[in-house]
């Protein structure tokens, strides 16, 4: 069979660990390498900076404050979406990712000029102006990344709540006592498990985020890690040797984590899944239950959708900005400016998609490949490929990126792409990695080992087999990936700012650099067509999703 | 069977190097193109600090003129001196172009850049502004003020320490000198000029000063009316806001500002030496000075007349000397770091 023995082993291995896991060394090593001497020094010169312990707790508090959002949101939104009549709206599942697929800094952007001093709300409602104070604080970011990361939590605990939904239920009323009682021993500590998963998760999530703490929080002054550590690179004076302290800090933290998620995962996942597929009953509910359901969720529409959306339109239309919401003050300059031949938003729009493709097809092969090694992870190499290849997922990208930049301007190097494009597409293709083999892996494990038997009874080589039966089972699988990755990395922020080559800018970064030196309505012209494009592509992979026939959580 | 294996891998292999080859490639033929023929070098690399526009239309003329394509890479002061950090062991930018006189200084002191004594022109240029051994050329400059909200301001300011007045509660703010190389110019300037600088530094804080990112989004702040005036605002961009009919003035405070000098020069490990110094020509004469006068700047050559905006001379000024400033301006800069975390 292809992609099996000691050789793919190798070969696999090889490419993720000059790719993965080679920066990973490269922090340590600049963080505890001075000189060809083993030095703790500079390590613990971080511990003797008082802003670690700040950061430490900025960063963890932050993290647990938006469990708690995440939380309030997703919770009451899975139920209206499992047990009232709004069940049968499918298309918002589509609408409640959009503010997951937004970019971070883009949303807390559109919040930042709705919330502002003489902002949109001030404009609009001028009596509103006391929530401007109370909003620029600690509450208001926790919101805004709550707002963001719900939709992760609430499709967790959607499916977690629709698989209960059958025969578990139906054994609980009949042996069960009351439905009081069947919800405290039966539901919710099935919910529970998949619940602490999924806030374990958020937090990672939380403390991997730059793009609202360096525009959000670099504004009420709250630093976090990924910022901290682009300010030592990034800003005079520079100090490598506290940005890879503070990165290898980071990545032990967020390993810490992943173990006892590892851990809990193990110990606390039930087979929730059993032959009997839920019947799929009519819920009536009383007008009040509906009515209060549709209230939740416009709400909740409102603030992750409609308001940062609101900002950033009306920000790429306006004409004066000093002048704020008038009439005549709104014209398509800004679009025009940006759709001129040549003109740097475009060509930065044209590079991120560009980058995002290749990104898309480089990780769509590695990944068939790593997916078509690991199957099903049963024996050890199997295992220790895939925990490599899902590592980006765990460690935040600014951590990568770091290694990345310390691992391709080594001295000893014989060549090197940093300072190329091709530099940030491995960059990319190392972030991104995890999705597509998470989406191969999922779709190839949905492979009975029956058609592998037909297939070698019936095919007529290996090969065949692959392209004829494996590879078009997988397609679906393999498309999705391709679509998620895109979408991801069109978003890419924290790694442009930090290795884009000369002359070579992202969407991002454009729109990112137009807050700092240019022209605000430009960049959030820009924003709204990387917008627009990410939504069609939603479309595009939610259609491909039904066409398999399956859903991915 | 063996050989079908072969053929997946060797697909995969070659799939990857196209790809990979394709985005590196174009960069790998420079480097042999000026590698194969380094008298007529054809391209350059330049660090600059804006303003966007400028160093765009500077890159137009230069490569319509020359024919060198130039690379650019934009930031502000503070990302672009991190960049030449981070990049030691591989350099490649032959020109760099900063915000802060100073910080061009303490390149030359740790000797990263090298001389152009012969540049042409360069006697037109202000010589305050430039090293005497012709390391860097002050091609231009921002004079830094008060930028204001005029729909929001009463009573205009007239001088620093009137922003410290109740008016201005919560109402100014500052761009963050770790990114703003002219903001760490006025800090340096002014508390070396002034010795109750750092007082009045302090009666801003107590009175609300927020330090607002860097020079454009503080400048923002103050066009959407969020704040209500910007010390130390440059003031190219708040004339640049003002001709597109934001509601935003700039004055220079009575009793003197800084003039942040903005300078070029190229790098010691530059690998296309003769397109650097046709970049820094170009800067220098009266064509690059020109467009450094459309941009709202002040121009070097103070024979280049200005446009819209207040001339070098109609500027008061606090007399400061940029030399060796490097290592006072570190200290400046945590100091007031310290004071405002």
């Amino acid at each position: 069979m292809i992609m099996e023995g000691r050789r793919a082993f190798g070969f696999l291995m090889a490419l993720v660990t000059v790719f993965a896991v080679a920066p990973l060394l490269a922090i340590l090593f600049y963080t505890f390498a001075k000189e060809g001497q083993f030095d703790v020094s500079q390590f613990g010169r971080m511990f003797e900076h008082e802003r670690l312990w700040k950061t430490l707790a900025n960063s963890v508090g932050l993290g647990l404050f938006v469990i708690i959002g995440t939380t309030v949101i997703a919770f009451p939104m899975a139920f209206i979406r499992t047990k009232t009549s709004l069940y049968q709206y499918d298309w918002l599942d589509i609408v409640l990712t959009i503010p997951f697929m937004t970019p971070p800094y883009i949303g807390s952007m559109g919040w930042i000029l709705f919330m502002q001093e003489n902002g949109f709300l001030q404009q609009l409602v001028p009596s509103a102006a006391w929530m401007t104070d109370s909003f620029f604080s600690l509450f208001g970011m926790v919101m805004i990344m709550s707002l963001h990361l719900f939709p992760f939590l609430y499709l967790m605990l959607k499916n977690t709540l629709l698989r209960m939904n059958g025969s578990f239920l139906d054994a609980a009323l009949i042996f069960g006592r009351s439905s009081w009682r069947n919800w405290l021993t039966v539901v919710l500590p099935l919910v529970l498990s998949s619940y602490v998963l999924g806030s374990l998760l958020i937090f990672i999530k939380t403390l991997a985020e730059f793009g609202t703490p360096a525009t959000f929080g670099s504004r009420i002054g709250f630093q976090v890690f990924t910022t901290e550590i682009h300010t030592y690179l990034s800003r005079w004076p520079v100090d490598i040797s506290m940005a890879t302290s503070l990165s290898l800090f980071l990545l032990s933290v967020c390993l810490i984590i992943w173990y006892f998620q590892n851990l809990i995962g193990r110990r606390y996942t039930y087979g929730v899944l059993s032959g009997k597929t839920p019947a799929k009953r009519e819920i009536k509910d009383k007008w009040y239950i509906r009515a209060s359901s549709w209230i939740f969720v416009g709400m909740v529409l409102l603030l992750s959708i409609g308001i940062p959306y609101f900002s950033i339109i009306v920000t790429s239309l306006q004409k004066v900005r000093g002048d704020g919401l008038q009439a005549g003050n709104f014209s398509f300059a800004s679009y025009q400016e940006v759709f001129t031949g040549g003109s740097a938003g475009l060509t930065a729009f044209i590079n991120s998609i560009t980058f995002s493709i290749m990104t898309a097809i480089i990780t769509a092969i590695v990944g068939l490949l790593i997916a078509l090694y690991i199957k099903k992870g049963e024996t050890k190499k199997q295992q220790v490929l895939d925990f490599f290849s899902l590592m980006p997922n765990i460690i935040p990208g600014i951590v990568f990126v770091v290694g990345l930049i310390m691992f391709w301007n080594a001295p000893w190097l014989p060549a090197t792409i940093y300072n190329t494009k091709a530099m940030v597409v491995v960059t990319y293709c190392v972030l991104f990695l995890p999705y597509s083999v998470q989406y191969i892996k999922s779709s190839f494990s949905q492979l009975d080992a029956s058609i592998f038997q037909s297939a070698s009874i019936f095919g007529r080589s290996n090969w065949h087999v692959y392209r004829r039966i494996i590879l078009p089972l997988l397609m679906q699988g393999i498309l999705t990936g391709m679509m998620m990755t895109f979408i991801i990395s069109m978003r890419e922020l924290v790694a442009g700012l930090l290795i884009l080559p000369p002359s070579v800018e992202t969407g991002a970064t454009f729109i990112y650099s137009q807050f700092e030196q240019g022209n605000v309505g430009v960049g959030m012209a820009v924003a709204v067509i990387t917008v627009i494009m990410t939504v069609i592509f939603m479309f595009l992979l939610d259609w491909l999703q039904r066409r398999g026939g399956q859903a991915n959580a | 069977m063996k050989k079908r294996r072969f053929k997946l891998w060797a697909t995969a292999g070659i799939l990857l190097t196209l790809a990979l080859a394709g985005c590196g490639n174009k960069e790998a033929k420079d480097v042999k193109e000026a590698s194969a023929k380094t008298p007529e070098e054809k391209v350059l690399t330049v660090y600059s600090a804006g303003p966007d526009g400028l160093a765009a239309n500077i890159q137009e003329a230069f490569e319509e003129k020359t024919g060198i394509k130039v690379e650019m890479f934009q930031g502000t002061t503070g990302k672009i001196l991190s960049r030449l950090e981070a990049e030691k062991n591989n350099p490649a930018a032959d020109v760099v172009v900063l915000a802060s006189v100073a910080s061009m200084d303490g390149l030359k002191a740790t000797d990263q850049l090298q001389s152009y004594q012969d540049a042409a022109n360069k006697d037109n240029i202000n010589k305050d502004w430039s090293d005497g051994e012709g390391y860097f050329y002050g091609y231009s400059a921002s004079a830094l003020g008060i930028a204001y909200n005029t729909k929001n301001t009463t009573q205009i300011p007239e001088d620093w320490s009137d922003l410290a007045k109740a008016d201005w509660q919560n109402k100014i703010n500052i761009p963050d000198p770790s990114l703003s190389g002219s903001a760490v110019d006025f800090l340096f300037g002014y508390t070396e000029a002034d010795n109750k600088a750092w007082s009045t530094i302090d009666t801003w804080k107590k009175n609300g000063l927020q330090v607002n990112g860097a020079n454009k989004e503080a400048l923002d702040a103050v066009i959407t009316g969020e704040k209500n005036a910007t010390i130390a605002g440059v003031d190219y961009m708040a004339y640049k806001a003002k001709a597109d009919g934001e509601p935003v003035e700039i004055i220079y405070p009575k009793s003197g500002t800084v003039v942040s000098p903005r300078a070029v020069g190229i790098l010691k490990e530059a690998k296309h030496v003769e397109a650097a110094k046709a970049y820094v020509d170009f800067l220098l004469s009266d064509e690059g000075q020109k467009l450094v006068a459309d941009a709202y700047l002040l121009p070097g050559n103070k024979e280049i007349a200005v446009k819209d905006r207040a001339a070098l001379d109609e500027i008061p000024q606090l007399h400061v000397d940029w030399i060796g400033a490097e290592a006072k301006q570190l200290e400046v800069l945590t100091k007031f770091t310290d004071l405002f975390r």
